[in-house]
């Protein structure tokens, strides 16, 4: 994704139920729209229609934005106001803001996910809808409370674009003010944290309050469906801009034990730009100075994690240091240089993970099961991912299982040490990811066990023959003197 | 001779009861030779251990560039390669000015590796190309000294240059330069050559030209063989050895060897148009002529030929003489490069070619750089040579003119210590060897012959022990020896030997492991602190400056910008272009404004200096400066004059005592500029221990870019025209700086100074070329 | 110098008479190859050598074709036994074959 994209974003997802006093305007509409899902529904195009019987009775929403993201949770409380069972609601993001959507999920109350799919709805073609599965049908009058969770990368936009190497980078964010939704909602609530004081500016419409960090909106009644209004904040985000333009992400599995990964990772500070010269003699005088700059930041790695390495095209970046910690191993990670708003670098980090945390087998079937992305610094946005997997050579009857969609990639061989016929490689993309999406894929394929054998044999027989072309040679070459020698004579 | 003579009776023997001899002697051959190339590989990874596998210092990232380069773009376009990246207006065509063999080999390794699917990166065959390659080179030495001497004799040599320092110096691994493979080279061409000249035979003499033809292919040093080969022919055919081998070995190797040389892009013609390669074909002409009239001699061996054989031989010698002079001073051939002048006159380079003299490398040695490179060998080599010129045959003549001359040019040169190094491994391999059979000879002497047989199983050397006495007679004499002073004699040398091993050892880890592109510190308590600002800043210019930035710095760091940074230099190690450079060195002698409009005609982005104040760097740019100074001075001696550097008394500094012009050059202002760290009193320069005279000044036309966190790397934006202040502008320049913002194409038009320097580069580029072309012979 | 010249018919007869027939014919081979470079290098003063490379390896290849072809003369002609140990004719022959197999080749590459 283009990370130069002014987006302004107005996040507003709301989720709304239609009451049975629906309004005769909604009821044509939903009639129009059921008809119109059946005739496309043929054609196998996801399309829903909103439901007048849902409500949002109360939606609690927090925007965090203390760091480079924009996190909106919202605390929807549901009411079915029509007769029948409701088995699922939508959850709609505007126009604006819908290209800067990272991740989208719910949770009921109990804390156990949602299933999430994306939608359409008729007649909005603009604003982007995700229709969420309720675990259990809502009956009719009833209330369920449902956590829905959204993450919006680049949503804030540096202003100042550009700063000197000791201002304080100062962001803006431009949001909707109400809970974007497709229902009526009858009371919310907006709490927007950004954890620091200086707030140079906000919207206010009343009621609000301003607390340390914290701004609260609302509450506001009885907001119509679709309702936008600009909410901006303007405050001072000195927490680190970097974003992750590539990853490429190499998983190689090893019967042999070993399950080595390796990451090319291309970072840049997509905050304020840099302005003017950077002065080392600034940089060294106190620790606060280029206060929107990145010295280092952490990885974690899993607890297993060995033969870390951690270089570039030069070599290694001997700025590291490693931790190892009882659930993970945690790399302080320095770049070359400090990165200032703008500045780029890129990164090579490999280490090995034994193969009995990751695969499971039974008989010559294999199930690896592994992050389709880990973790690379707090609260990271990473543009472009591809995860590719290389399998041992033979395996055969590959079924890749993702959490989420992602694009696969043609199939491809990959040939090292000792290969004859190659090893399949899988190969799979996905943009705009961020932590939300440290999730487990599956990967099943049969693999004969003999094979394993055939490396070995191969370093066998290559020094038979080996051996055996010198006892040749030797002997050939005795032939060849008494040849000479008949002719001397 | 003496190997022959141990293989036959070997063969002939095979059936007897010392069946075992021949394999015996082999397996013992195989097993030092493969020791020597273990020893040999194992010392050279100190770099790699300490710091990890990576390029060192200037050069070899040149190679390493290139050679990526062609294993990407395949060896066609690799040979097409013109170099943008590099001399920034003017380019390089690369594959016209390098020897390939060195890319060629690794390329290959890398292309059979990969055939196989071996997926190792080409910088670690880069990078362990040189240890791989002393273990042939050793094994070379060990052919070439069992030719000259005997098989145990050969085994020394090639334990020697296994570990030697003057050899692994060029050979650690990381160091990926030509000589790395060029003194594998050398040595089995000599062998071949030693052996073609035993045999006759042509098919030795072919294998010869080939393997010249790869050391034409890797390392300028190439015409050493040419010269030394035509020496050691003529010297015999003065010293009345012709024979019709001589005959067929040198007229074989020398037509071959000229074709094959002329295949090289680099080297083109030079073989038939440059003095330096005009001895051989003397030589050549000579021997055919000398040929002729042995023949027609032979046809009527009657006493009136003798003389005019002779008188015939003389006028040949002076016809051919004549013509090549003739054809010098015709300038059909090209008369000697200043390179090659200054190996005979040292003073040469220091008046007329200051870029020649301020390399380090090409100081003329000093004693103790000889003995620390050579240790005891330095004094054991003359008893090997004494021991070659007292039993002479053809083969060792050669050895003997191979070392004079390499003694010589060691002399003139510190880099030409390396083709020093393998032949006094050669030399004091058999003086060892010998030393070795007077005192272990005697214990086979008192026992019956029997069991001198019995021992050949234990010494491979024994073989030729036989032959000694004939050709040794004074080692009768010390046969009386005792008991105790031969295993007195024994355990010195053992000692002497060890103290060889560890000095070797101490050197090679000590001395030439150090990347030098990575730098480490050792604290108070023994921690290592690394300090790896190179390649922070080479790191930085990679991702943060524009694709095209041009980077100005000083020649040093012109291939490692190119390299680690990828980004275009205006200069580099590869010094063909003298105006260029003098250029470059004007821009930072100059004061700032006089060097802005240097630094716009040559559209320069980015200033790179290195600085070494903050945490004592002695190689840094300040202490670099004054051969920056010499250099412009040479080209625009109106601009720029050494004596405004120094201080009234002649002294050299950078304190308040510093001259004005000093104090106010760009390379000063650049080092210094905001340096206020660095110990107390802030500021003060560690290096040359001193607190700068000019501080707290302002740069106008340049912004601090980049600095490393030591300080010791610092980037430099240059200005655009309509960035600086305008009003502290004269109204003269304004007007330029307006043409400048519109197009740079017309800046070099009107600014009268700088369009005459362009025409003046463009002008001397064709008789530089020849000129520099040999950075890198010998 | 009359010397010299009475001496040539004699050098005639005692070659016609000498030299085994093997050898004549190397020799007229040898012949033909050095007047093939007489004509080359006239051609060269005549004409000019402007396609240098292409001249050079013409010239060089007639003389080196020379210069094996005496190398061969020499290791074959039975006189020379005791120079050449341990090389039979046959030997020669194939080193002979040998180094115009690179000789040619490396022309070919050169001629352009």
């Amino acid at each position: 994704m283009a990370c130069t994209s002014a987006n302004v974003v107005k996040c507003h997802c709301q989720k709304k139920w239609s009451s049975v006093t629906m309004p005769a305007m909604a009821k044509i509409q939903f009639c129009f729209t059921f008809i119109l899902f059946i005739a496309i529904n043929c054609a196998s195009v996801n399309v829903d229609n909103i439901s007048s019987d849902v409500k949002f009775k109360n939606v609690d929403r927090t925007i965090d934005l203390s760091s480079q993201l924009v996190k909106i949770s919202q605390k929807i409380t549901l009411e079915n106001s029509g007769k029948s069972p409701v088995k699922s609601f939508l959850v709609a993001v505007e126009a604006s803001s819908k290209n800067n959507l990272a991740y989208i999920g719910a949770k009921d109350s109990s804390g156990k996910d949602l299933r999430v799919s994306e939608t359409t709805v008729k007649g909005h073609d603009s604003a982007k809808f995700w229709r969420v599965d309720l675990k259990d049908a809502l009956n009719a009058g009833s209330t369920v409370v449902v956590t829905s969770e959204t993450v919006f990368t680049k949503a804030l936009q540096p202003y100042p674009t550009a700063i000197t190497q000791q201002e304080d980078q100062l962001v803006k964010y431009t949001g909707n003010l109400y809970v974007y939704s497709p229902y009526q909602v009858t009371s919310q609530k907006t709490n927007v944290v950004v954890v620091t004081k200086g707030i140079e500016s906000f919207s206010k419409v009343k009621p609000f309050s301003q607390q340390d960090g914290a701004i609260q909106y609302g509450p506001y009644p009885n907001v119509a469906p679709f309702t936008e209004k600009e909410l901006s904040v303007h405050y001072k985000n000195n927490s680190p801009f970097l974003t992750v333009t590539r990853i490429e992400r190499l998983i190689e599995v090893s019967h042999w034990g070993n399950i080595a990964i390796e990451e090319l990772i291309e970072v840049e500070h997509t905050g304020a730009k840099l302005k003017g010269p950077f002065s080392r003699y600034d940089y060294q005088q106190d620790l606060h100075s280029g206060p929107a700059s990145v010295r280092s930041y952490k990885t974690l790695l899993p607890a297993s994690a060995s033969d870390v390495y951690y270089r570039d095209t030069n070599g290694n970046i001997s700025t590291s240091n490693m931790k190892v910690k009882k659930d993970s191993v945690e790399l302080d990670l320095r770049p070359r240089y400090p990165l200032f708003g703008g500045w780029k670098t890129h990164y090579t980090l490999g280490y090995n993970v034994p193969s009995y945390e990751y695969l499971y087998h039974s008989g010559n079937e294999y199930l690896l099961k592994m992050r389709v992305i880990d973790h690379i610094f707090d609260d990271m946005q990473v543009d472009e991912l591809t995860t590719k997997i290389i399998l041992p050579e033979g395996s055969v009857g590959i079924k890749l299982n993702v959490p989420y969609p992602v694009t696969r990639l043609a199939d491809s061989l990959h040939y090292t040490y000792l290969d004859t016929k190659g090893r399949p490689v899988i190969t799979f993309k996905k943009s705009n990811v961020v932590e939300n999406h440290i999730q487990d894929f599956q990967l099943r394929y049969t693999f004969p066990r003999l094979l394993m054998f055939q490396e070995p044999l191969l370093v066998v027989g290559f020094l038979y023959a080996l051996f055996l072309l010198v006892i040749i040679y030797v002997r050939l070459d005795f032939s060849i003197h008494k040849a000479e020698h008949q002719h001397k004579d | 001779m003496p190997a022959t003579a141990v293989a036959k009776p070997e063969n002939g023997r095979n059936k007897g009861i010392f069946h075992n001899t021949a394999g015996f002697s082999t397996l013992i051959t195989v097993t030092v030779l493969s020791l020597a190339w273990l020893a040999g590989f194992a010392s050279r990874l100190f770099a790699v251990i300490r710091f990890e596998s990576i390029i060192h210092e200037f050069d070899p990232w040149f190679n390493y560039r290139s050679t990526a380069y062609m294993v990407q773009h395949g060896f066609y376009n690799f040979l097409n390669w013109f170099d943008e990246r590099a001399w920034y207006p003017l380019g390089r065509i690369v594959g016209g000015t390098v020897y390939p063999g060195l890319m060629i080999t690794s390329g290959t390794i890398h292309w059979i590796l990969h055939a196989l699917n071996i997926p190792i990166h080409i910088r670690d065959i880069c990078v362990f190309l040189a240890p791989v390659f002393s273990g042939l080179t050793a094994i070379a030495t060990y052919l070439l000294t069992s030719e000259i001497w005997s098989r145990g004799a050969g085994l020394f040599a090639a334990c020697f240059i296994a570990i030697v320092p003057g050899y692994s110096s060029r050979s650690v691994a990381g160091s990926y330069d030509n000589e790395g493979i060029a003194i594998f080279a050398l040595q089995f061409t000599y062998y071949l050559w030693l052996k073609s000249v035993k045999s006759g035979s042509i098919f030795w003499s072919i294998c010869t030209a080939l393997s010249y033809f790869y050391m034409v292919s890797a390392w300028g040093g190439y015409v050493f063989i040419i010269n030394l080969i035509p020496l050691h022919v003529f010297v015999l055919l003065v010293m009345g050895r012709f024979s019709q081998r001589l005959f067929v070995s040198y007229t074989v190797f020398y037509i071959i060897g000229l074709l094959l040389s002329m295949q090289i892009p680099f080297v083109g013609f030079q073989p038939i148009r440059t003095s330096e390669h005009m001895a051989a074909s003397g030589v050549f002409a000579l021997l055919m002529a000398v040929g002729a009239l042995k023949y027609l001699h032979s046809l009527n061996p009657k006493g009136q030929w003798k003389q005019l054989l002779i008188v015939g031989g003389f006028l040949a010698a002076v016809a051919v003489f004549l013509v090549v002079v003739l054809l010098t001073y015709m300038g059909v051939i090209a008369p000697w490069s200043g390179r090659f002048y200054s190996l005979w006159d040292t003073a040469y380079a220091k008046i007329h070619i200051p870029i020649i003299a301020s390399v380090s490398e090409h100081q003329p040695t000093t004693w103790s750089s000889f003995f620390f490179d050579l240790h005891v060998l330095v004094c054991t080599f003359p008893v090997g040579l004494w021991y070659c010129i007292k039993n002479i045959n053809d083969e060792r003549v050669f050895v003997a003119l191979y070392a004079l001359s390499a003694v010589y040019f060691a002399g003139v040169m510190v880099r030409l210590m390396l083709t020093l190094t393998p032949v006094v491994c050669v030399l004091a391999g058999i003086a060892f060897s010998i030393l070795l059979d007077l005192v272990l000879r005697e214990d086979e002497m008192c026992p019956p012959p029997v069991e001198s047989e019995e021992s050949k199983s234990l010494y491979d050397k024994a073989g030729k022990l036989k032959k000694r006495p004939h050709e040794t007679p004074n080692g009768a004499s010390e046969a009386g020896l005792g008991m105790n002073v031969r295993s007195g004699t024994l355990i010195a040398f053992m000692i002497l030997l060890m103290l060889f091993s560890v000095h070797c050892t101490w050197a090679t880890s000590n001395a030439y492991s150090s990347p030098s592109i990575v730098l480490a510190s050792y604290g108070n308590d023994g921690s290592r602190r690394i300090l790896d600002d190179f390649r922070e800043a080479y790191g930085w210019l990679s991702q943060n400056t524009a694709e095209d930035a041009r980077i100005m710095s000083w020649w040093d760091y012109g291939y490692q910008i190119a390299g680690m940074g990828n980004r275009t230099t205006l200069v580099d190690n590869n010094t063909w272009n003298n105006s260029h450079i003098a250029l470059v060195g004007k821009a930072m002698a100059s004061n700032e404004s006089a060097a802005y409009s240097i630094m716009t005609a040559l559209d320069v982005d980015y200033v790179l200096v290195i600085f070494g104040g903050a945490i004592g760097y002695s190689g840094d740019d300040i202490n670099k400066f004054i051969w920056m100074v010499r250099i412009a001075e040479g080209e625009h001696p109106k601009d720029i004059h050494e004596a405004d550097y120094f201080t009234e008394r002649g002294e050299y500094r950078v304190d308040s005592e510093a001259s004005k012009t000093m104090l106010n050059c760009l390379m000063y202002k650049l080092s210094y500029y905001r340096y206020d760290s660095g110990g107390s009193p802030p500021g003060y320069d560690r290096t040359r221990g001193a607190l700068p005279g000019n501080r707290g000044f302002k740069l106008t036309y340049l912004e601090e870019a980049y600095t490393t966190e030591h300080w010791l790397v610092r980037i430099y934006r240059v200005k655009k025209p309509d960035e600086f202040n305008r009003p502290r502008l004269p109204v003269a320049k304004r007007t330029i700086s307006t043409t400048n913002s519109v197009s740079k194409k017309l800046a070099i038009g009107p600014g009268t100074t700088t369009s005459k320097r362009r025409k003046g580069l463009l002008k001397n580029k064709p008789t530089v070329v020849k000129g520099k072309k040999v950075a890198r012979l010998e | 110098m009359t010397s010299l010249v009475s001496v040539i018919p004699k050098l005639y007869q005692e070659y016609t008479t000498k030299t085994p027939k093997k050898l004549k014919i190397i020799d007229a081979y040898l012949l033909y190859v050095f007047l093939t470079a007489v004509i080359q290098f006239v051609y060269c003063c005549l004409v000019g050598t402007f396609p240098f490379n292409s001249f050079l390896s013409g010239f060089i290849s007639t003389v080196s074709s020379f210069v094996l072809g005496v190398c061969l003369r020499l290791q074959v002609n039975p006189e020379n036994k005791q120079e050449f140990q341990g090389l039979s004719a046959e030997r020669g022959f194939a080193d002979f074959i040998f180094a115009h197999l690179v000789l040619h080749i490396v022309v070919v590459n050169f001629i352009g």
